[in-house]
């Protein structure tokens, strides 16, 4: 009897096999890399945009995935730049990935598309926001969140947009300060500001670098006060954001409205950090969540399921960073793949090219138009995303909400001119 | 006027503030001649502990001092014991590596068990500030300043007038000569890492309210503690003191007039023109960096 029983369940086991490899021909599922940070200094980053690509993946999946092919996702971690080229490598060498999707933060996309480049694989780039992604000539690198010198554009916009009318103030008359940390992002971010304002030819009262390192921050804060700026726009980290803020309050430096840059301000835990004082500071970001009014209505239904799906998950809203994580993974299973035949990165660069989506086409907001190459504004750019929506949100006593540029807002800004710090 | 009185009072009292972290680390090198290079870990690890007891206990920050000294003092112990003590006798190199993966150790057990999350205390008063004139400072900033004095006067009176203090001053003068005389010098060795890591400990609560506490919080002020043990002569504990504010005042008027990104730059100058005319420090004697800690 054992004998038999064992010999029927190899029979069961081997149809069982057979089954399985027969249907997983027919329908081999798209292997695509996902690179983000899990552990390290940017894993709050890599862990909500994994999340957000996942949701992703379930939608497309549960809706019977691409053409009936499921998605399947290979994870690396990677903590460090230097993980970030090795795993890649390992990915695209040992498992013979050829696209991936990433990478957290900008310290982390650089290397990402550098390794991913030099191996011909597709790389569709969802957080690194670094001007030099686009700059370096790739051909399968695809930039598809806002570069960086567009945050500095969002921030100049609404200080002369709203905030001016607001003070009660012409525009060339507005005295705007800009503080900036002198790393990577911060002096791109500032240079842009700087030139852009330039182009509208507005003079910064104030215009300076500091270490993200200080330990003090009284000088910044008494040069301001000797400037009385009406706006101050300010790239921090949180770190140096935190600091700013309680000297500002300790020397009573008030000013008509903050701007923030991204990483600083934007970060979901300054209000655990400086409490209320947080209220009324804007912040130039990637757009969360936008008006329902910016989107067509199959979009409004897709960002619906998604902020519903990360809000079980992860019981808060999605940052910037998540939402457009999930816009742009959704807009590569629904736009690109199911045009692709073979797979293979070139065609999947054609198409990504001759994509032409309006904004409002992705959850975020945002539409796709790629620069390639010839683009009149910037020839050395190539697979940078013309038309990914930047916005400023508003710390606001309600939550963050979106209050610029006026298509996306889904409030008006508050508490401009900001109060002075004895009446808040 | 007001302008220049505000920077050299802000820089005064956070001078205050950078010297005594800086203490516990003069201490160490004045009597066991190594240099602690886990000594920002050390602080990190306190403020850690400063925050949990406010976060999770609602205690003021202040009151966590009555926790985190003595258990800071134990982990010195621990770290003396398991990593200095056996390092001490083997050449100076060793020392410096082991105290340097120490440092990376804690940074990295940190990132993985805390994340790279800010956290932070409320400030007392609200974050409102008390004025003198025209001058503005916050209470965490003016206790500070008060602590590190009260710190520096109590340190020299403990070396002048205790058994304790005459051991160690002995111990330092010369370490044989003190043994034969009954001095137990490895313990007093022991004694005096343990307290320079509680001295840590108490400047991380006293810090906990004014900065935000990260894994790799240390290395924003490590730097700093190093060059003002040089600056105030190493090993002196008054040139600790003094250094702290040298650099603190400094920083501020340099940062104000010239730029902020050239903060550090000034008191790296400074740093540099004592090292050429002092070599021995503000307040230290020639000599007393082999010499250690003056009586």
């Amino acid at each position: 009897m054992p004998v038999a029983l064992r010999l029927a369940t190899l029979a069961v086991a081997a149809v069982a096999l057979l089954g399985t490899a027969a249907s997983g021909y027919a329908q081999e599922p798209i292997r695509i890399g996902v690179l983000q940070p899990m552990t390290g200094p940017a894993t709050k980053n890599g862990t909500e945009n994994f999340t957000a690509m996942q949701i992703a993946r379930e939608m497309i999946n549960e809706r019977g995935g691409v053409n009936g092919r499921k998605v399947e996702f290979l994870l690396a971690d990677i903590p460090t730049p230097t993980a970030a080229i090795s795993e890649t490598e390992r990915l695209t060498t040992k498992d013979g990935v050829k696209i991936t999707l990433g990478s957290g933060v900008s310290l982390l996309a650089v290397p990402v598309s550098q390794a991913a480049e030099r191996h011909g694989v597709f790389h569709w780039e969802t957080a690194g926001a670094a001007d030099i992604i686009t700059k370096r000539g790739f051909k399968y690198t695809f930039q598809v969140g806002p570069a960086a010198y567009r945050y500095g554009h969002a921030a100049v916009d609404l200080t002369l947009g709203e905030l001016a009318k607001r003070l009660g103030k012409s525009p060339s008359d507005l005295r705007i300060a800009l503080l900036w940390e002198n790393r990577a992002f911060g002096k791109s971010v500032g240079d842009s500001i700087r030139a852009y304002a330039k182009e509208k030819n507005i003079a910064l009262v104030y215009d300076e670098g500091y270490d993200q390192f200080l330990t003090d921050m009284t000088p910044i804060v008494q040069r301001l006060k000797d400037v009385k700026p009406d706006v101050l726009i300010a790239i921090s980290f949180p770190n140096d954001a935190i600091l700013f803020q309680r000297k500002a309050k300790e020397l009573d430096f008030n000013v008509g409205a903050m701007v923030g840059v991204s990483a600083g301000y934007s970060n979901p835990d300054l209000r655990d950090s400086i409490g209320d004082m947080v209220n009324g500071i804007f912040v130039s970001d990637f757009a969360a969540r936008v008006n329902p009014k910016a989107l067509t209505p199959e979009t409004l239904k897709i960002a619906d399921e998604f902020f519903k799906r990360y809000d079980d998950k992860m019981k808060r809203p999605p940052a910037g960073h998540a939402s457009s994580a999930f816009s742009a993974t959704w807009a590569l299973f629904t736009e690109v793949f199911p045009k692709a035949k073979a797979f293979e990165p070139a065609e999947l660069r054609e198409i990504a090219l001759k994509l032409d989506l309006p904004e409002g086409s992705l959850a975020n907001g945002s539409g796709i138009k790629f620069t390639n190459n010839d683009w009149p504004t910037d020839p050395k750019d190539a697979g940078q995303n013309l038309r990914a929506s930047i916005g400023v949100w508003q710390w606001q006593k309600t939550g963050n909400n979106q209050v610029f540029p006026p298509k996306l807002a889904t409030t008006e800004p508050v508490m401009v001119p900001l109060p002075n710090w004895s009446q808040r | 006027m007001t302008t220049v009185g505000q920077l050299v009072f802000s820089g005064l009292l956070i001078g205050g503030i950078y010297a005594l972290m800086s203490i516990g680390l003069t201490l160490i090198f004045g009597v066991l001649r190594i240099v602690n290079f886990a000594h920002g870990e050390f602080l990190m690890v306190a403020m850690y502990g400063a925050w949990a007891m406010t976060r999770y206990l609602g205690l003021n920050p202040y009151y966590s001092i009555v926790a985190i000294v003595p258990a800071m003092f134990l982990f010195g112990i621990v770290v003396h014991r398991l990593i200095v003590m056996p390092a001490l006798d083997k050449p100076h190199l060793v020392v410096v590596f082991a105290t340097m993966g120490l440092s990376i150790l804690m940074q990295n057990v940190a990132l993985m068990a805390l994340s790279a999350d800010l956290q932070d205390v409320p400030p007392i008063l609200g974050g409102r500030s008390f004025t003198f004139g025209p001058f503005y400072a916050k209470p965490e900033l003016l206790i500070g300043f008060a602590v590190a004095v009260a710190c520096t006067l109590g340190l020299r009176f403990m070396l002048q007038a205790t058994y304790l203090g005459k051991a160690i001053r002995a111990t330092v003068q010369d370490g044989e000569a003190a043994q034969l005389m009954g001095v137990p010098v490895p313990r007093i060795f022991l004694i005096t890492f343990a307290a320079g890591s509680a001295l840590v400990g108490l400047s991380a609560c006293i810090m906990t309210p004014l900065f935000s506490v990260f894994p790799t919080v240390g290395l924003n002020f490590v730097l700093i503690a190093f060059v003002i043990v040089v600056l105030g002569g190493m090993g002196s504990i008054e040139g600790a003191l003094l250094g702290g504010i040298c650099i603190g005042i400094v920083q501020s008027l340099s940062s104000y007039y010239i730029a902020p990104a050239f903060g550090q730059m000034f008191f790296f100058m400074l740093f540099l023109l004592v090292m050429i005319f002092r070599p021995a420090g503000l307040l230290g004697r020639k000599g007393e960096a082999t010499l250690g800690i003056n009586d």
